[in-house]
């Protein structure tokens, strides 16, 4: 059985979502077995950070395990990456230590791509630069369709992506992805935080939050808004007071039953105001808790654990 | 901002409106502050004779500092907005390099409210691009423009770098905010007047042309990669004008200069005197002569005069330590139909286009005596030669190259919505009962 990447979300289908999705629900009902029976028992997979990120690290970790791989791991902060390593020789060597499946995260676009080139391991893309980050757009869809009641419940709603798209792996990949389930898509950002061409996905620019609702929004996608995007240079936006105003979801943008989501970590009180993260309408205690079934539905697919008829 | 005005009937001026293609000897009806009616013989109870009087619609001045708050020695809402109604002008921008500088939304809402109690004119408020003026932290553009911005502008300085000003510009777009630039480049421009003969002659450290040029390239590319609308104001040098003309249809971009670049050149700073410093400085005899032919052709879109109040302390010192800045409204327009109209280098109703219909147009339903329009109007003698002196200038400073000069045309009323804001003819207004 041929190992399955997952790059980027670009080409994902409305039937590869489908096929994630149902394993996700039969890996978090238990029935893809566990550490000792589990889907991916007698399987390597190997974790390579060469960018901090403990969240989804320990998703994955914890996906594999669970699952009964076996678990590499290795960052640059445990130094088991030598400093200055160059990926392509780190992926080299994990392929001879015969991993099924290499997970990576990296600060620069396009390294997924680069390292699956070197190995033979199915490769997942655990983030990588502005590029993608096709898990957290899966989970995403996951916890959407369980708030919703089924994938089909996605098709034809509004979401708007709201923040930081130009600097956002999650904006690229959530993008296609909402797509594929037959939702509609809008961005809300300034022109600061978009690409100078702006419809690049051929989307409607949206000036506020306040207007997104009018553009008729199901959901809000709130993305992370790093700090230094405030601070550093010449600042792409004037103020958190300004930013929170024009671009943060407050509780007055859920009274009408519309969905908050954001990737996390929150900013609370810029992208969304601290008393809605735990609102009802917030699904982002969902997504933390997708995050382990998602991850482990990729795995099993990636290394082929798990039968898979969804395209590559 | 006033109550509806009682109708007025202007009898027998010679009304020339460029937009709606007046150029005849007729009356106007205003009523409610509206322009009601044209058309010869109009009657009604209220009425002012204007037998050789011109009536122009009221003009527009995008880019004026009225030193409030802060220097209230030197300007005040109050009077920096009389002598905008002595010059015949109906609508200003006010622009923010004050102390404290504009780029906070209550201080922006303090200004609007100042301007509806003390302004006898029509003023809007430029705010800060960035804070402080500093060039770095964008202000809070969308929260100011709900205060009551009107548009943006670091004016008095240029810009930083380049990737700044980008940046303020695409955050200008999102916002709705139109951008004035004053363009400088503060590398290039080390001196304090043009760097010319008179300056070389002179021993008075120069700035060159390209500190004009350069910034205005950089500014003129930027326009047109975010598609922000940009005004470039003050264009003074002859390249900077051509840069505007290239640039013109593949950008959002218009551009303004000032009745002193059209009329005065740098042969001043021969005198020496801190009175004939100004920022762009004045240039020799080809720039303005290709600025002024810039401006006929409509490369450049308008005037504006870049009122400059300045107290004597800061004006009557050696040139090269004296404040940069001329007054403006009160003699704007007969600056310029002395020096180019009289002389045939520029029509007439060009020069009305320039100083009401093309900027009215830019701050929007402003600038035309079409029926409906706001009743701000000037009425203006072409005929009457006075001379400019201090002693009776409206505004509170006293610092206009013109002084001892004779110009040609002079302001006789000025309207702002139907009432009269500034009358050297009001025993002409007859009431019939
Ligand atoms: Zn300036
Ligand atoms: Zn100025």
């Amino acid at each position: 059985m041929r190992a399955r990447d997952f790059i980027g979300t670009q080409d994902v289908t409305r039937e590869d979502l489908r096929t994630v999705l149902d394993l996700a629900q039969d890996f978090a009902k238990g029935r893809l077995g566990g550490p000792t029976d589990g889907a991916l028992s007698g399987k390597t997979v190997c974790l390579a950070f060469f960018e901090a990120s403990t969240r989804t690290a320990v998703s994955f970790e914890l996906a594999a395990r669970r699952a009964g791989a076996h678990v590499i791991s290795i960052s640059e902060k445990g130094s088991a990456i030598q400093k200055g390593e160059s990926l392509v020789d780190t992926v080299v060597t994990l392929d001879a230590l015969e991993a099924d499946a290499i997970v990576i995260r990296h600060p620069a676009a396009g390294a997924a791509r680069l390292a699956a080139r070197h190995t033979g391991a199915a490769l997942v893309n655990a983030g990588d630069g502005r590029g993608q980050h096709p898990t957290q757009a899966l989970l995403d869809v996951y916890a959407l369709s369980e708030a919703l009641g089924g994938l089909d419940e996605l098709d034809g709603r509004r979401v708007a992506v709201v923040g930081d798209v130009l600097h956002s792996r999650v904006a690229r990949s959530v993008i296609p992805t909402f797509q594929a389930a037959g939702m509609e898509v809008a961005l809300v950002a300034p022109r600061t935080l978009l690409p100078l061409e702006a419809h690049a996905w051929n989307l409607p620019v949206i000036s506020s939050v306040d207007d997104a609702l009018d553009w008729g929004a199901d959901v809000l996608y709130a993305l992370r808004l790093q700090k230094e995007r405030m601070t550093e240079g010449s600042p792409r936006v004037p103020s958190v007071a300004e930013y929170a105003r024009y671009y943060g979801v407050a509780r007055r943008h859920l009274a009408t039953g519309t969905l908050l989501m954001h990737p996390g970590p929150v900013n609370r009180g810029v992208e969304v105001s601290g008393d809605v993260v735990f609102d009802h309408s917030s699904l982002i205690p969902t997504q933390v808790a997708s995050g382990v079934a998602v991850r482990g539905a990729v795995l099993a697919l990636a290394t082929g654990a798990v039968g898979m008829e969804i395209a590559a | 901002m006033r109550e509806a005005s009682r109708e007025l009937i202007i009898r027998g001026a010679h009304v020339l409106d460029p937009l709606s293609g007046l150029d005849e000897v007729t009356d106007v009806r205003l009523a409610a502050g509206r322009v009601a009616e044209v058309g010869a013989g109009l009657r009604g109870a209220r009425r002012l004779d204007a037998d050789g009087l011109h009536l122009f619609p009221g003009f527009v001045d995008v880019h004026a500092h009225w030193r409030t708050p802060g220097r209230e020695d030197e300007e005040t809402i109050e009077t920096g907005s009389a002598a905008a109604a002595a010059g015949g002008f109906t609508s200003v921008v006010m622009m923010p390099n004050t102390d404290p500088i504009v780029d906070k939304p209550v201080i922006v809402s303090g200004l609007v409210r100042r301007i509806e109690n003390e302004s006898r004119v029509r003023a809007h408020v430029s705010v800060a691009l960035h804070e402080g003026l500093r060039g770095e932290r964008l202000t809070e553009m969308r929260l100011l423009k709900e205060a009551g911005a009107f548009c943006v502008s670091d004016d008095g300085l240029g810009t930083q770098s380049a990737g700044v000003l980008r940046n303020g510009m695409l955050y200008a777009k999102t916002a709705g905010l139109p951008v004035i630039l004053h363009c400088e480049d503060h590398t290039l421009a080390t001196g304090a007047v043009h760097d010319g003969v008179p300056a070389a002659l002179a021993g008075i450290p120069g700035s060159p042309a390209s500190a004009e040029d350069a910034a205005t390239a950089t500014a003129l590319v930027l326009a047109t990669e975010t598609g922000a609308k940009v005004h470039i104001t003050h264009v003074s040098t002859a390249l900077s004008a051509g840069l505007v003309g290239y640039f013109k249809d593949r950008a959002d971009v218009t551009a303004d200069t000032t009745p002193h670049h059209l009329t005065l050149t740098d042969e001043l700073v021969g005198t020496l005197d801190g009175m004939y410093r100004v920022n762009p400085p004045l240039r020799p005899e080809k720039h303005r002569r290709d600025v002024g032919e810039a401006l006929r052709g409509g490369i450049l879109d308008f005037v504006a005069t870049d009122h400059a109040p300045h107290s004597l302390s800061e004006k009557d010192l050696p040139l090269e330590e004296a404040a940069p800045g001329f007054l403006g409204h009160e003699t704007a327009f007969a600056a310029i139909h002395t020096e180019l109209v009289l002389k045939d280098k520029l029509s007439l109703s060009r020069l009305i286009e320039a100083m009401a219909s093309a900027p009215g147009r830019w701050i929007g339903g402003a600038g035309t005596l079409g029926v409906g329009a706001p009743a701000d109007l000037a009425l203006v003698d072409l005929s009457e030669e006075w001379t400019v002196r201090p002693e009776e200038m409206v505004s509170r400073s006293r610092n206009s190259p013109y002084l001892g000069q004779k110009l040609r045309g002079r302001l006789v009323g000025t309207v702002v919505g139907g009432e009269l804001v500034y009358d050297r003819i009001g025993e002409r207004v007859g009431e019939r009962v």
